[in-house]
């Protein structure tokens, strides 16, 4: 099809915004009479939260209000479940938030915030996620599942004992993944207040206004038709504003001292306010004939969910849907988990589990070409799905699956200073 | 010693909710008296660019330029939930959506300019380069913005409402068998790295990523995420990870998690194929995550190329190269 | 409260900041200029960059108090719609700004490199830059505006 403004290259029209510093993020708005707002977070990985005590901190000139579980109408939130406290009594993670301290200044509400006596009750915690599997392990969500394991996907397709038995070579290896931060340059903030129609309206950063609408509306009891979110320019996201950080909170302070209330999260705060991508541990088992066709593929893989289920369903189901990598494999067995954990919750990051399988099977695919002889990119050649392909889960591809004209792109570029001898 | 190799890395994914969701966006247009138009969408921009694409697609379809398009998302009060910024589904999800839209809206235009030009079918009446009129026939042509002024003196106004729902089924839970995601993208990196066999430091020298892009709507951005979906991909491979301690974050600082600057990216060669997804707009796939998956994997099998170490733990820390070279030489 | 003079954008201000206040925060506190952007308070992402007297600092670590009697250039003073610094003209031409927020910050890191030296390398670029984070960009595109406005001074 012939096109003349889709193909070119148009100059974004926020970019000049941009480059003049006009463009307003979160951090940016203000309004008359504005309160500032901080969060007191946990230090304790698995905790009850006792007692809050704040009559010190109203006591210090300029502390509006300082509001714990017991404030939130409907305290929970969450993108598949809601099992994430707005404020949290039962604690799963370090830096889970307890309380927020609005007063009039920033200084004011951090100094204030560190004059709130919380009393917890330590809890042992698991770190490990294969350790939380285990039966005896306390489960983190008992009313949400029996044990740990949030989610546990199976494919099976062909017949593997045959797959070995074709397999000339066979290839096994444990790989793993470590947690990554978003490290998006924009720390979250947000500014709400209860506008001139009574209306919560909460100005933020989001992946997904619309779900920050329904999760603010849910906490606070009200209708999706009496809160509004506004985005303002978003400084970057790649996963890590798909989840609730500070908005429920923001809104919750404004609703309860009808004032206009600021937050900010500091560098350090933003990295306990969001997910994280998922570690994995990837037990791969590759089998291939001398010609180097791909007969068999056994895989276990173990994310790390967290504190929270976040989008771990979805997450560990990516994984294994993309575990055999783009290659044609009759027989596999795979099984991908999502399992609790008291470490920060795992959520959607870039490339959202289908990021760490990758490291597994592409390495996979290296060792197999060097055991039979043949180099990394006739290996791929010889397995690579085209149109007509049967994936894992027997998805028949069709329409546009041109992994063959990328690589006969980049062939040349693998010739130049020769590929392993 | 430095040495060097190259690997690659190939990867595929598919866009989307996926597994049955319903994947659902939405978008409002409006086209003005003076022939410019309006789209509301939900999708918000997290800085990708998905309004510029949203005014081209708009635009292409329209016979108009991008800046004659006004796109307003990511506000509850006035835009259609569009669904999340997220799964690699804007351009293709939206993108749909908003084409679907702009076509709703054109098509009464259509209609309606048929009906003035006293063209027997809509499929006569043609936009191009602001103005409107019969195919192949310059007499009977005028501005755009005259027809639609027209029209609203007669009561007729362009507007419309659509929405899109991207196809995937669920898989079964006891087999995984099933078609949860669709479309799928792919693409393949090239990595040449140089290790330190002294220091266990690797730097990357140059990438060459190739891309599945369906159609590249904007080259300018396709680019821009392939550079920095590797920049990220750098970052996974061999800087970034999170020390925990007892569930605490020992790092929670920029000075301390480190993320890719401008001294440790390489020349990066962006390339895409364009085959066309026929359910995409304008064939159109999404490429904002498949565009750092394989770095990782093009960056550890150079690593292995150059010194015979294969690295298995992400991220491939100095003391980890050491190690393996240790190993080797025990071995 | 300590009173200072400086001049910011071309216009002298005498302000009244407190011993312990930072300089970013007195530029977007008291003189409104909101385009320096804090990502991380540590002097490490450069989002906060400023020319003083002649220097980029991260405003974020100087304090207001440290500013008495300097010359300052903020995002706000650097080109306009109307007239866009060559840099300016550069990132967006280029394609250089994905989700901006780092955006000011590069600008003013990259104007002072071109002030300096009008003809740098590419490692000379690449070391100017190195102080200013990007997440979205990977910087090739950045680097590449930087080459271009550098080239479109000297003609």
């Amino acid at each position: 099809m012939k096109t003349s403004v889709v193909g070119s290259r148009v100059v974004r029209e926020d970019a000049w915004g941009k480059v003049f510093g006009q463009t307003k993020f979160p951090a940016d708005v203000n309004l008359q009479g504005q309160i500032y707002a901080v969060v007191i977070r946990s230090p304790h990985p698995h905790a009850r939260v006792l007692g809050i005590n704040s009559e010190q901190a109203m006591s210090l000139a300029g502390v509006v209000a300082v509001l714990t579980a017991k404030d939130v109408p409907n305290n929970s939130h969450g993108v598949l479940f809601r099992d994430q406290p707005v404020l949290a009594e039962y604690i799963r993670m370090v830096g889970d938030p307890v309380a927020v301290v609005g007063a009039e200044t920033e200084e004011i509400a951090r100094a204030a915030a560190k004059l709130v006596e919380v009393e917890y009750q330590v809890l042992p915690a698991v770190f490990d996620p294969e350790e939380a599997m285990m039966p005896d392990a306390l489960p983190l969500h008992p009313t949400l599942r029996p044990t740990n394991v949030l989610y546990h996907m199976p494919i099976r397709r062909g017949n593997l004992q045959e797959g070995w038995a074709q397999a000339d070579v066979v290839i096994e290896k444990e790989y793993s993944t470590q947690h990554v931060d978003h490290a998006f340059l924009q720390p979250e903030a947000v500014l709400a207040h209860v506008d001139e129609r009574g209306h919560m309206v909460v100005q933020t950063a989001t992946q997904y206004a619309h779900y920050d609408r329904g999760e603010i509306a849910h906490a606070l009891g009200l209708r999706f038709s009496q809160v509004q979110v506004k985005t303002l320019a978003v400084g970057g996201a790649f996963g890590g504003r798909e989840d609730i950080s500070l908005q429920i909170m923001a809104a919750l302070m404004a609703w309860n001292t009808l004032r206009p209330v600021k937050m900010e999260n500091t560098r350090e705060e933003s990295f306990y306010s969001h997910s994280k991508r998922h570690p994995m541990r990837m037990h791969y088992k590759t089998g291939a004939t001398k010609d180097g066709k791909l007969v068999a593929l056994e895989a276990k893989i173990i994310g790390d969910a967290g504190a929270y289920s976040s989008w771990s369903i979805n997450v560990l189901r990516k994984s294994a849907v993309h575990a055999s990598g783009p290659y044609v494999i009759p027989n596999v067995s795979i099984d991908s988990y999502a399992v609790f954990t008291n470490n920060p919750y795992s959520g959607a990051m870039r490339g959202f589990g289908a990021a760490q399988t990758v490291l597994a099977y592409e390495s996979q695919m290296d060792l197999l070409a060097k055991e039979i002889g043949i180099s990394p990119l006739e290996i791929r050649l010889r397995n690579l799905f085209k149109v007509g392909s049967i994936t894992a889960t027997g998805q028949v591809l069709t329409g546009s699956v041109p992994l063959d004209q990328c690589l006969a792109k980049i062939a040349p570029y693998l010739q130049r200073g020769g590929v392993s001898q | 010693m430095k040495k060097r190799g190259i690997g690659l890395g190939c990867s595929w994914y598919g866009t989307g909710y996926g597994n049955g969701f319903p994947d659902v966006s939405s978008a409002f247009v409006e086209i003005h008296d003076d022939g410019s138009a309006t789209v509301l969408t939900g999708a918000v921009d997290v800085g990708q660019g998905s309004n510029s694409i949203f005014a081209q697609i708009a635009a292409e379809e329209l016979g108009l330029e991008s800046k004659d398009i006004c796109v307003y998302s990511g506000d509850t009060d006035a835009t259609p939930d569009s669904g999340t910024t997220a799964a690699t589904r804007q351009t293709y999800n939206t993108g749909n959506a908003v084409l679907k839209a702009v076509r709703q809206a054109k098509s009464s235009l259509l209609d309606y300019a048929a009906h003035e030009f006293s063209c027997p079918t809509s499929e006569g009446i043609e936009l191009k380069e602001g103005y409107i009129g019969v195919k192949g026939d310059p007499s009977r042509c005028m501005p755009l913005a005259d027809m639609v002024f027209q029209a609203r003196l007669k009561g007729e106004r362009f507007i419309s409402a659509e929405s899109s729902t991207a196809r995937s089924t669920p898989v079964d839970p006891e087999t995984g068998q099933g078609a949860p995601y669709w479309p799928y993208a792919f693409g393949c990196q090239m990595a040449e790295v140089e290790v330190n066999t002294e220091t266990g430091m690797v730097r990357v020298l140059k990438v060459v990523a190739v891309h599945d892009v369906g159609k590249a709507l904007n080259p300018t951005q396709v680019e821009g995420q392939i550079a920095g979906g590797v920049t990220q991909g750098i970052g996974f491979a061999l800087l970034e990870e999170l020390e925990l301690k007892e569930g605490k974050i020992n790092n929670p600082a920029l000075s301390s998690y480190l993320i890719p600057t401008a001294l440790d990216v390489p020349s990066i060669e962006a390339l895409f194929v364009e085959d066309a997804e026929c359910t995409g707009p304008f064939g159109a796939k999404g490429l904002g995550e498949p565009a750092m998956l394989p770095t990782v994997a093009a960056i550890i099998n150079a690593i292995d190329d150059a010194v015979g170490v294969r690295i298995t733990s992400l991220p491939a820390t100095p003391e980890k190269i050491l190690q393996g070279l240790a190993e080797k030489k025990e071995g | 409260m300590i009173e200072i003079k400086l001049v910011v954008n071309d216009k002298p201000y005498t302000l009244e900041v407190e011993p312990s206040e930072r300089l970013i925060d007195a530029l977007r506190n008291r003189l409104g200029l909101l385009g320096t952007k804090e990502g991380c308070g540590e002097g490490e992402c450069g989002a906060c960059t400023v020319i003083m007297d002649g220097k980029t600092v991260n405003s974020c670590l100087v304090l207001a108090a440290q500013a008495n009697g300097s010359v300052i250039t903020s995002i706000e003073g650097v080109g306009n719609r109307r007239s866009p610094h060559p840099v300016q003209k550069a990132f967006v031409e280029v394609g250089a700004v994905q989700c901006g927020f780092c955006t000011p910050g590069m600008v003013l890191s990259a104007k002072n490199l071109l002030d300096k030296n009008s003809k740098p390398s590419n490692e000379e670029i690449g070391i100017a830059m190195s102080g200013n984070l990007c997440r979205c960009t990977g910087y090739d595109k950045i680097l590449r505006a930087v080459k271009i406005a550098a080239e479109e001074g000297k003609e």
